[in-house]
């Protein structure tokens, strides 16, 4: 009896011990909240998941996180911030994620921050620009995206660069087309430019953007900056041409769309003449492990890497290294790490996320330049450098 | 805003060039509700059907200058479809004694709407695509209209034109008006009903599909590109009348009105709160609608 007992006791001690180094062997799980089908913006979901998915490979090639690997659970949001939130509380309650990025709409983000203050998990916005995302100071919210303020200033520099003192802002009605409409008329009236500025507000889900665009010819503006996300950011480009306004009028998308591979079969010759905000040029200089990322994803998707996938990329690698600094995935000291430290991404300008003021808290933020296309099938490589924000 | 003579005239007619297109996509719904006593909630994804499959025709089969053959291929495969799913899906609903018809058309009708846009994510990845078109733009007075919607207008107008005919001229719509009227008085008379039904059901789609493929070069070819036209579907048929073919056509040129005037002259984020505020105004003047009359059951 007392020898069976012990046997018993072993194989309960063996059993519990064999746990724990199953256990020790679970991977570190980082969650990926990003659009995968409209409303969203699919285009740069998908990218972005390419470089979070490149980025956990390329953590795991060089030896995990703290001895563990990391996995990467993907979820969907749709664009729809009730999506995001769900994917958020489930990745956190369920899977256990220590951290999560990915996202590209603002809403998505600034509602799952809103949860994610209370769970404590971080978040890092991967492509989300309305100030709310940070400027709410919460601990938890990360972002490696440029803010309203100098994505307004530079379209704002591109149209002064080019003497246009008539300008249309058309705006979505979300976070990202309000506040991006109020700072470029802040600017113009805190700095003093002088532009007449016409700005229209618009639903997202509208088919037909007519109604506005010709209030739009109308004002007969020098400069339209169209501020869609998707699918609005199409259609305004194809009206534009519709009742005359391109290509005689300039027309500077608010983020990187037209640097899509889809760009020129969705528009054709129409595309021709449209301005962007991009945050990276394949002229631009990279970081070791950004060239590293930008020979990997040339490889397995053979086209070049463009922004959102990169910064896909070096939210992972972030993170891991927030990891590997804190020696926890404790999210308080995650956190810390993040605050206090020093990290190479995929430029050659180290990402720091100071507790700063306004939407610069937690925030790092890439160059910001203005790309034109003067001729069809152009790529960001070909393309025309209108403007550069600091230069 | 901006107000001239001019721009009025551009945004009027705008607007009625919209709303033609509207009334196509609520005669569909309002015809299959007239005949199956149906309300197809997938409505909207026979749309998007029509446009995956105009972009395929014109873009990898056809080339751009085919687009009208693309746009009946478009309207002929979701005709097909129809008549394939509706035995399917609709018909258990009268072949069974069920109490609740509405409730299993509903969740039938939702399944089905969530079946084919996931399966569109599936096949066609989320991605936006724009069938080809070579269409120039076309000034119709004032207003420049790109050369596809031009198109698309007057074939809407065609298709209502030939399907008032087919109704009121032919046989078989003569069979769908009476199973409209009282469905036992026309199965007594020896007609399969079910039958029409799988007819008036394939039309309906087909008119969906139709829509879909002669919009595809403007509004895009994506999994969830039919939501807003089945909403908009279903505030016409509540202007206009459930069951009401001409109020299909003036509830969806109203429409159309109301939100290009508003969007252009009141105020532009509103544009889709004008058709709900449309909608409440004739749900408190005429709750039947425009044309619409009070239902008779046998």
């Amino acid at each position: 009896m007392r020898r069976g007992g012990f046997a018993g006791g072993a194989l309960l001690v063996s059993m519990l011990w064999g746990l724990g180094q199953a256990s020790a062997q679970e991977p570190i799980v980082f969650g990926v909240i990003t659009p995968l089908s409209p409303p969203g913006e699919t285009a740069l979901g998908q990218l972005a998941k390419r470089g979070a998915e490149l980025g956990a490979e390329y953590i795991n090639e060089k030896g995990g996180v703290l001895g563990r690997k990391v996995a990467l659970s993907v979820h969907d949001s749709a664009g729809k911030n009730e999506q995001a939130v769900a994917a958020y509380r489930r990745l956190v309650s369920s899977e256990k994620a220590v951290a999560v990025f990915g996202f590209i709409h603002s809403g998505a983000n600034i509602a799952v921050n809103e949860v994610a203050k209370e769970m404590g998990v971080p978040t890092m916005g991967t492509q989300t620009g309305a100030s709310d995302v940070t400027a709410k100071r919460y601990d938890i919210a990360f972002r490696t995206h440029a803010v309203d303020p100098p994505r307004a200033a530079t379209w704002l520099g591109w149209i002064k660069k080019n003497n246009w003192k008539r300008v249309s802002v058309l705006a979505e009605t979300t976070d990202y087309g309000i506040g991006l409409a109020k700072e470029t008329e802040k600017q113009n009236k805190d700095k003093n430019l002088g532009l007449e500025i016409q700005t229209i507000m618009f639903d997202r889900t509208t088919t037909d953007l007519l109604p506005q665009l010709l209030q739009v010819k109308a004002f007969k503006p020098d400069a339209i900056v169209n501020v869609g996300v998707g699918q609005p950011l199409d259609l305004m480009i194809t009206q534009a041409h519709t009742v005359g306004l391109l290509p005689g009028t300039a027309m500077v998308t608010s983020y990187d769309a037209p640097a899509r591979p889809q760009f020129w079969q969705l528009h054709g010759d129409k595309g021709v003449g449209v301005s962007f905000i991009a945050f990276y040029s394949p002229k631009s200089e990279l970081s070791e492990v950004g060239k590293e990322f930008a020979k990997r994803y040339q490889a397995k998707f053979n086209e070049p890497p463009v922004y959102a996938a990169l910064n896909g990329f070096a939210n992972a690698l972030v993170f891991a290294a927030a990891i590997e600094q804190a020696k926890s995935t404790d999210p308080k000291a995650m956190i810390k790490a993040l605050e206090e430290g020093s990290f190479t991404g995929w430029s050659t300008t180290p990402v720091t996320f100071p507790r700063a003021e306004g939407a610069l808290w937690h925030n790092w933020s890439p160059p910001l330049m203005v790309l034109s296309y003067s001729a069809k099938d152009q790529t960001p490589a070909t393309a025309t450098v209108g403007y550069v924000l600091g230069e | 805003m901006i107000f001239s003579a001019e721009l009025l005239i551009q945004t009027l007619l705008s607007g009625l060039m919209v709303g033609v297109l509207y009334a196509l996509m609520a005669l569909g719904i309002t015809f299959i509700y007239s005949i199956v006593k149906t309300i197809n909630w997938a409505m909207g994804e026979f749309y998007m059907i029509g446009s995956y499959i105009q972009f395929v025709a014109v873009h990898f089969l056809l080339g751009p200058n085919w687009w009208w053959l693309a746009a009946i291929l478009a309207a002929s495969g979701t005709f097909l479809l129809g008549l394939v799913l509706e035995p399917i899906l609709i018909k258990p609903m009268y072949a069974r004694p069920l109490q609740r018809r509405d409730d299993y058309a509903t969740v039938v009708t939702i399944a089905l709407l969530l079946l084919l846009r996931n399966l569109a994510v599936a096949l066609g990845g989320p991605n936006q695509y724009r069938p080809e078109s070579t269409l120039p733009v076309v000034w119709v007075g004032p207003l420049p209209q790109e050369g596809a919607r031009v198109a698309a207008s007057i074939f809407a107008v065609l298709a209502l034109g030939s399907f008032w005919l087919v109704i009121k001229k032919t046989w078989v719509g003569l069979a769908l008006r009476a199973a409209a009227q009282n469905r036992v008085a026309v199965q007594t008379a020896g007609v399969d009903v079910f039958r029409l039904d799988a007819i008036a059901f394939a039309i309906g789609v087909a008119l969906a599909g139709f829509a879909g493929a002669l919009l595809a070069p403007l509004f895009m070819v994506f999994p969830t590109n039919g939501a807003v036209t089945t909403v908009k579907g279903f505030e016409i048929i509540v202007i206009g009348g459930l069951g009401s073919i001409p109020g299909a056509l003036i509830g969806g040129l109203l429409l159309g009105l109301v939100e290009s005037l508003g969007a252009a002259f009141i105020s532009s984020p509103y544009q889709n709160v004008y058709g709900f505020l449309l909608v409440i105004l004739v749900l408190i003047l005429r709750p039947n609608g425009l044309f619409g009359e009070r239902g008779r059951e046998a």
